[in-house]
């Protein structure tokens, strides 16, 4: 079988773990799992140095830490009611509940690993307490994450694992329902690799370029994607997909408003990390409350958009504060406040109108507690997902860094009865076929094109308010522009990039709007203009889609309960709080 | 009117800031011959020495006081018929 392979292959390795994605969650898992003992292969398409949501930094560890370090049932259920009234359900709690178990362990993990998880006196620090009333935010960390990516780079390469960066995953490879690996190429030698992996993962953030960036200058400051940078494709989403795992909850988008190109100080970012929010104004310098989606639309109705944010009622104290998370988190925003002569001491900030972004943090790959991803109720053997692109209910470095972690201490004993990974040599074929195409298109049409007819497409006809007749054209639009994948050119390996990513973002986009199309609702934040009420029977379910035989397969699923152990874990563990608080 | 639409005019495009921190940063770049990224560690924890992050009460008067402003805006708007998010978690 190897024989054959090298043959269409320019490379082939064999391996135990297949790590898909070097984020921040990626180089996690991948140190762990060669500290256990295992051979491990991490592919990134960018470079592990500065890929991901962390690539120019971080300023905040939101570790759903307490002040007191508990972890309670009451916590993870007072979360899922919370988003539950804004469209939202976690689709499996338990996950994000052992996610919330381990928080210390993962402290002490990731400072073995050389992250600074603590201020510079050398003392975890806080987020201060802000809004009354706003309980989530008590949980975080404040820390100087600037180049938390090249500190895990290191650790990964101390730790001895196969790394290949500049290389993009095609396609996962299976074999009877399994994953034994997948194919992936160089986009800058143009090398075709074939990993066989009897566990492969997958870590590769969150899809966001369906839709527009804040920026106006998309091009110039691509990678500057609020939460993520340039590489957003939805990537594992897509390998998952066309391998046979659900994807969950594709109808909810996240949005917000950002700040456009200014400043990459998120709405409500510094109220997160120090405390004291922004202003909000109206064009014409009328305060106002941050507002929802009808209040928006009311604004705009009225002639008072855009809105703004303003910080000049800070003190010298928060001004200081305010450039000290740039430099932690996007040292970008000074140079952009440099160009363009920006000064939050004076200047208001635009905010970009209300549109979706990407997709939530209970969007995406579907998942048990032990981060395998699921096939209908069952887990696909061999298939590992986790950190922003799995619907896990988390996001953030919290969330990856937890999962590659938890996940990786579990690969020793996952692995042991595990047998050799089978290939079936015709996927590789076709794979190969697939991902060199477009190096034999003379004069074609550019990926960028493509993708921006994409995005188009989920602007103007998904969007916030949705309804029947415009997903449906949508729908009839997105259809014809598959013909053009087979049209697109590139000039070098490079460019295959996009093209990959284009494929995926085609295949992403029609899971989207799908779903869409088979909520018929309002609810919270999910808008259908056509079926203004919600619909009771809908309480509590979400939709997954996946492809089985070849068919489409949109399911409406009621969330996987909270195990019983959990809920007496958590139990025990409120007793043990009020037995110390009384002896206290 | 004009005042309040002053913040958001032209004008403020004209005039260069520079960032205390980041010049600091760019400085210490120059001099050592390093990436931002890699000065940036040292020149922050120096910066952040001048910053009251470890005076709680500092803190919490100045994010009850700004609490208590949004409150106030809060009624203003409810008053105006006005319904915004709420934002408590429970």
């Amino acid at each position: 079988m190897t024989d054959d392979l090298t043959e269409i292959a320019d490379k082939v390795i064999e391996t135990d773990v297949l790590m898909i994605g070097g984020g921040v969650g990626g180089c996690c898992a991948v140190a762990k799992a060669k500290e256990n003992g295992l051979d491990v292969t991490l592919i990134e398409k960018a470079h592990i140095d500065r890929s991901g949501s962390a690539g120019q930094g971080i300023d905040h560890y939101e570790g759903f830490f307490t002040r007191d370090g508990t972890t309670t049932l009451e916590n993870v259920s007072n979360e899922d009611w919370r988003l539950g009234r804004y469209g939202v359900r976690y689709p499996n709690l338990n996950v994000k509940y052992r996610l919330y178990k381990c928080q210390f362990w993962v402290f002490e993990q990731l400072e073995k690993l050389g992250v600074p998880m603590r201020w510079d006196d050398g003392e975890p620090y806080w987020i201060p307490f802000p809004f009354v009333g706003w309980e989530r935010r008590k949980t975080g960390l404040r820390v100087h994450w600037t180049n938390i990516k090249p500190i895990l780079g290191r650790a990964v390469r101390r730790s001895g694992a196969r790394i290949l960066n500049r290389t993009m995953a095609i396609d996962l490879l299976t074999t009877d329902g399994k994953v034994v690996g997948a194919t992936a190429v160089n986009i800058r030698t143009g090398e075709f690799i074939v990993i066989k992996a009897k566990a492969t993962l997958i870590a590769t953030g969150k899809l966001m370029r369906l839709y527009n960036p804040e920026t106006p200058m998309p091009w110039k400051y691509k990678f500057r994607y609020h939460f993520c940078p340039a590489s957003s494709a939805g990537d594992g989403y897509a390998l998952v997909y066309r391998a046979g795992g659900d994807l969950v909850n594709m109808d909810i988008n996240a949005w917000t408003f950002r700040i456009r190109d200014d400043l990459t100080c998120s709405y409500g970012s510094f109220s997160l990390n120090d405390g004291v929010p922004m202003k909000t104004y109206t064009w014409d310098g009328e305060e106002i409350i941050n507002p929802n989606a009808t209040r928006y639309k009311q604004l705009e109705d009225e002639g008072k958009t855009p809105i703004y944010f303003g910080f000049d009622h800070f003190s010298e104290d928060s001004h200081k504060r305010l450039e000290v998370a740039f430099a932690d988190e996007r040292m970008l925003s000074f140079k952009v406040a440099e160009e363009r002569g920006f000064n939050p001491k004076t200047h208001r900030y635009e905010l970009q109108d209300l549109s979706p972004t990407g997709f939530y943090r209970v969007s995406g790959i579907y998942i048990d507690e032990n981060f395998r991803v699921l096939r209908g109720n069952e887990p696909i053997e061999g298939l590992y997902a986790f950190g922003d692109g799995s619907a896990g209910g988390t996001s953030g470095v919290a969330g990856a860094a937890t999962g590659g972690l938890l996940l990786a201490e579990d690969l020793p004993e996952i692995l042991k009865d595990m047998d050799e990974p089978e290939i079936d040599i015709s996927q590789v074929e076709e794979h190969k076929q697939i991902a060199l195409a477009p190096l034999a298109v003379e004069e074609g049409v550019e990926p960028l094109e493509l993708e921006s007819a994409i995005r188009d497409i989920c602007e103007r006809y998904v969007g916030m308010f949705k309804s029947e007749g415009k997903l449906r054209e949508g729908l009839r639009r997105l259809g014809s522009l598959k013909d053009w994948l087979g049209k697109l050119s590139a000039e070098s390996p490079h460019h295959i990039t996009g093209y990959l990513e284009c494929r995926n973002l085609l295949d992403l986009a029609e899971v989207h709007i799908k779903a869409c199309i088979e909520r018929k609702e309002t609810r919270g934040n999910y808008f259908r203009s056509d079926y203004p009420e919600i619909d009771k029977d809908m309480d509590g379910k979400f939709f997954s889609q996946r492809i089985e035989n070849g068919k489409e397969i949109i399911e409406l699923r009621e969330p996987i309960p909270l195990k019983p152990e959990y809920l007496k874990d958590a139990e025990e563990e409120k007793a043990e709080l009020q037995t110390a608080d009384a002896a206290s | 009117m004009a005042d309040k639409i002053e913040k958001t005019s032209d004008k403020h495009y004209e005039d260069k800031f520079e960032f205390p921190l980041w010049k600091l940063i760019k400085q210490r770049a120059e001099e050592k011959g390093i990436s931002y990224a890699k000065a940036a560690p040292a020149v922050v924890a120096e910066y952040t020495k001048t910053i009251k992050y470890r005076d709680p009460e500092f803190e919490d008067k100045v994010i009850m006081a700004r609490a208590e402003e949004l409150n106030e805006l809060g009624k203003k708007e409810e008053k105006l018929g006005i319904k915004f998010k709420d934002k408590k978690s429970k």
